[in-house]
């Protein structure tokens, strides 16, 4: 499995070169981004064909002494998600960034190998590392456009983040102390012997870091903030990856550490659940109250990972299956959503809702992408979100959490009415002259790619679920993951 | 009333600093009470074994470019980003320090001291498998003569010395060098950063040329942090 390692340390060359190139050769810029975005993609496709039976690739060849990589298929969710995310963005990104191009650039690819190194690691400090890379490039992708809006944002995030971070890693050091291992699968078995107490200490930890960095409702104050003025390709991975990166991480940290029963036990998957219904019943309250498109969509992005908190906190088979489908369903959609609202910005400057009235009439396609991702993220058939936000009700329904399910159509109500208004300015016929800049094809393209996919993985559900099918054995029951690192 | 407003919230906020201490002093007193010593065969491991497995003698380089080298890899990652985020993000213009303050005295006592400091950079950074150093700690040495030129004569004429450009360019150098190092385990046979597994020959344990590619890892990492420091540092004086 050299592929594994090779995600990760083919984006972070890719980047160091991209430094030597802005200072003697410029004119290998381009090429040497697009063709390593291209070999990117290949490496993502073999591993995630090798994601199933899991493997164990160990760096250095230290085996249970050192770092070891592991590819599961939760893992291979993630690195499905870059593979449908990371080239389109790329591309789309060569032409719509023009000022700090170097830079962007630099840092989307050190961003990508924290990522990809988060979702890969089976290795408690190393996961911290990865975290840290992809957080602080994060931080300098908000501040890119060096507005006053972008710095205002970029430095609440980096405050908020460090919060975060400084709660996991005083968790990973007391893990530490407490197991004298960093390896998950043996943290997990020594995890046996803690007293209740301690481990609901390390568990509260944990969760304050990670949900600081997803931004559940009391803690989301930052977070539209950071979208409201960075470079809008960079929102597509954002809010696709990095806000993802950290779900995925507690939940690894929650269902292989702690294991299934303990959270039940000590009442996390009550907590969470409920957690998540107040999120996005307020997320979806203060999204209705936005004029700016990008902040609407960040409250939406909120809302929605509320969505995934339930299913994956459902603590059953089918709310897993659900709520990683909605996962990747979100990062499409909402990755859609922002592409266009980037042409939009790109053609003729529109930030406010106002400002993009009668469009559709000047992008009859693009509109109608946009329309297409909206009604999917409402979660209205035949779409994607259909699907995964109905997996997600009927795992609530299954295990008890009725006021969850009905609060989630609410929700649904409540989300088609701010997308709807959205819509209706749109098409609205304007009466002034629009002069507006051509969109070439390598902005419209990737936008209509990832708009067709949340048609393809409505209607045909069952390619993502073939891989999905498979998470819930691996996190359900933690003893299996633990001996395939352990022995494999 | 205001004030009444006012010294409620300061009181509120010590009462949360307060309560979160006395919880955190609760489980670390349980924590610390717990008996964890018998988990301890990582650590032990390391210490019998470090020096046979890696051939470096100084333990911390053990783990630190052997057994956890990826972790490295990461955090060198982190110090590129900062010096990254800090050249791109302070404006450019001209500085505001004074011009040279420093009696003469200062400005000839620099000029000896750089040959040293040099000196002892280098040696950190090559005896970093033998000796209390390495990488880090010898890139910082070295990152202090940009530093000092730029305290004595002031910016201009430190980046005259030391160009921007060519301090970025050999920060990517010792990022890519690490990666390359680490993919010669792969070339062999083995997984990425591996030393000893590689086959590689870790020669006599106390020797200047052994412990395999520690020494190597190490120089990369000098070049990266003294650059990225330097820049770090030029960047933040920089002023509007």
């Amino acid at each position: 499995m050299e592929a594994a390692v090779w995600v990760i340390i083919l984006p972070l060359l890719t980047a160091f070169f991209i430094g030597i190139s802005k200072v003697y050769v410029k004119k290998i810029f381009v090429p040497l981004v697009i063709s390593s975005a291209i070999i990117y993609l290949y490496l993502l496709i073999l591993v995630i064909n090798n994601s199933y039976p899991p493997n164990v690739y160990s760096v250095g060849a230290w085996r249970l002494i050192g770092i070891n990589l592991m590819v599961d298929p939760f893992s291979g969710l993630f690195l499905l998600i870059i593979a449908l995310l990371f080239l389109p963005v790329i591309i789309f990104s060569v032409k719509y960034i023009k000022s700090y191009k170097h830079e962007y650039f630099i840092f989307t690819y050190i961003m990508t190998a924290g990522i990809a190194g988060m979702v890969l690691t089976a290795d408690l400090f190393n996961l911290y590392v990865f975290l840290e890379v992809s957080s602080l490039s994060s931080c300098a992708l908000v501040a890119l456009k060096k507005t006053n809006k972008g710095l205002e944002g970029a430095y609440k995030y980096l405050v908020m983040s460090t919060l975060g971070s400084f709660f996991i890693l005083l968790a990973t050091i007391l893990t530490y102390y407490l197991t004298g291992t960093l390896n998950i699968a043996e943290i997990s078995l020594e995890f046996n012997e803690i007293p209740f107490k301690i481990k609901s200490a390390l568990m509260a930890f944990f969760v304050f870091g990670y949900v600081l960095k997803i931004g559940l409702i009391p803690l989301h104050f930052w977070l539209p903030d950071t979208y409201e003025d960075s470079p809008i390709p960079y929102n597509v991975l954002s809010s696709g990856l990095v806000m993802k990166s950290a779900v995925y991480a507690l939940i690894k940290v929650l269902y292989i550490i702690f294991g299934i029963d303990f959270l039940d036990k000590s009442g996390l998957l009550q907590i969470g659940v409920f957690w998540g219904v107040i999120t996005f019943i307020v997320a979806h309250l203060l999204a209705f109250q936005q004029s700016n498109l990008s902040r609407l969509l960040a409250y939406s992005s909120i809302a929605q990972i509320a969505y995934i908190m339930i299913g994956l906190f459902v603590g059953t088979e089918g709310g897993l299956i659900g709520g990683n489908f909605h996962i990747l369903n979100h990062a499409i959609m909402k990755g859609t959503l922002f592409l266009v609202t980037a042409i939009f910005y790109y053609s003729l400057s529109a930030v406010n809702i106002e400002d993009i009235k009668g469009l559709a009439y000047k992008f009859p396609i693009l509109s109608f992408t946009f329309v297409v991702a909206s009604l999917a993220i409402v979660g209205l058939p035949p779409f994607n979100g259909f699907i995964s936000k109905w997996l997600i009700v009927e795992a609530a329904l299954e295990s008890g959490f009725v006021y969850a399910a009905f609060f989630i159509l609410v929700g649904t109500f409540l989300s088609l009415t701010y997308y709807l208004k959205v819509i209706i300015t749109l098409y609205t016929k304007n009466d002034k002259e629009i002069v507006v800049e051509e969109p070439g094809l390598s902005l419209s393209l990737p936008t209509i790619f990832l708009g067709s996919l949340c048609i393809v993985f409505g209607v045909v559900p069952s390619l993502p679920l073939r891989l999905i099918n498979k998470i819930p054995t691996f996190l359900l029951d933690n003893g299996e993951y633990i001996r395939v690192l352990l022995g494999g | 009333m205001n004030r009444i407003n006012v010294i409620s919230k300061k009181l509120y906020k010590i009462g949360l600093v307060v309560s979160l201490a006395i919880f955190l002093l609760f489980i670390f007193y349980d924590i610390h009470n717990l008996e964890s010593n018998s988990k301890r065969y990582l650590s032990d491991h390391y210490i019998s074994e470090g020096v046979q497995e890696t051939g470096a003698i100084n333990i911390v380089t053990s783990v630190l470019y052997d057994y956890r080298a990826f972790d490295t890899l990461g955090e060198a990652t982190v110090l590129l980003t900062a010096a990254a985020i800090l050249s791109f993000l302070v404006p450019i213009t001209k500085d505001k320090m004074r011009g040279t303050p420093f009696t003469i005295i200062v400005s000839q006592t620099t000029q000896v001291f750089i040959p040293f400091l040099a000196i002892l950079g280098m040696y950190l950074i090559f005896f970093g498998h033998l000796a209390p150093g390495g990488g880090f700690v010898g890139g910082v040495v070295i990152a202090l003569i940009p530093i000092l030129l730029t305290i004595t004569y002031r910016v201009e004429f430190s980046e005259y010395k030391f160009k921007p450009d060519k301090k970025k360019v050999s920060e990517d150098i010792g990022a890519i060098g690490f990666v390359l190092i680490g993919l010669l385990g792969i070339l062999t046979g083995s997984n990425f950063l591996a030393n000893g597994q590689a086959n590689v020959s870790l020669g006599d344990a106390g020797e200047l040329i052994s412990a395999g590619l520690i020494p190597y890892l190490n120089i990369m990492i000098g070049i990266k942090v003294g650059a990225g420091l330097a820049i770090i540092f030029n960047s933040l004086i920089k002023e509007k």
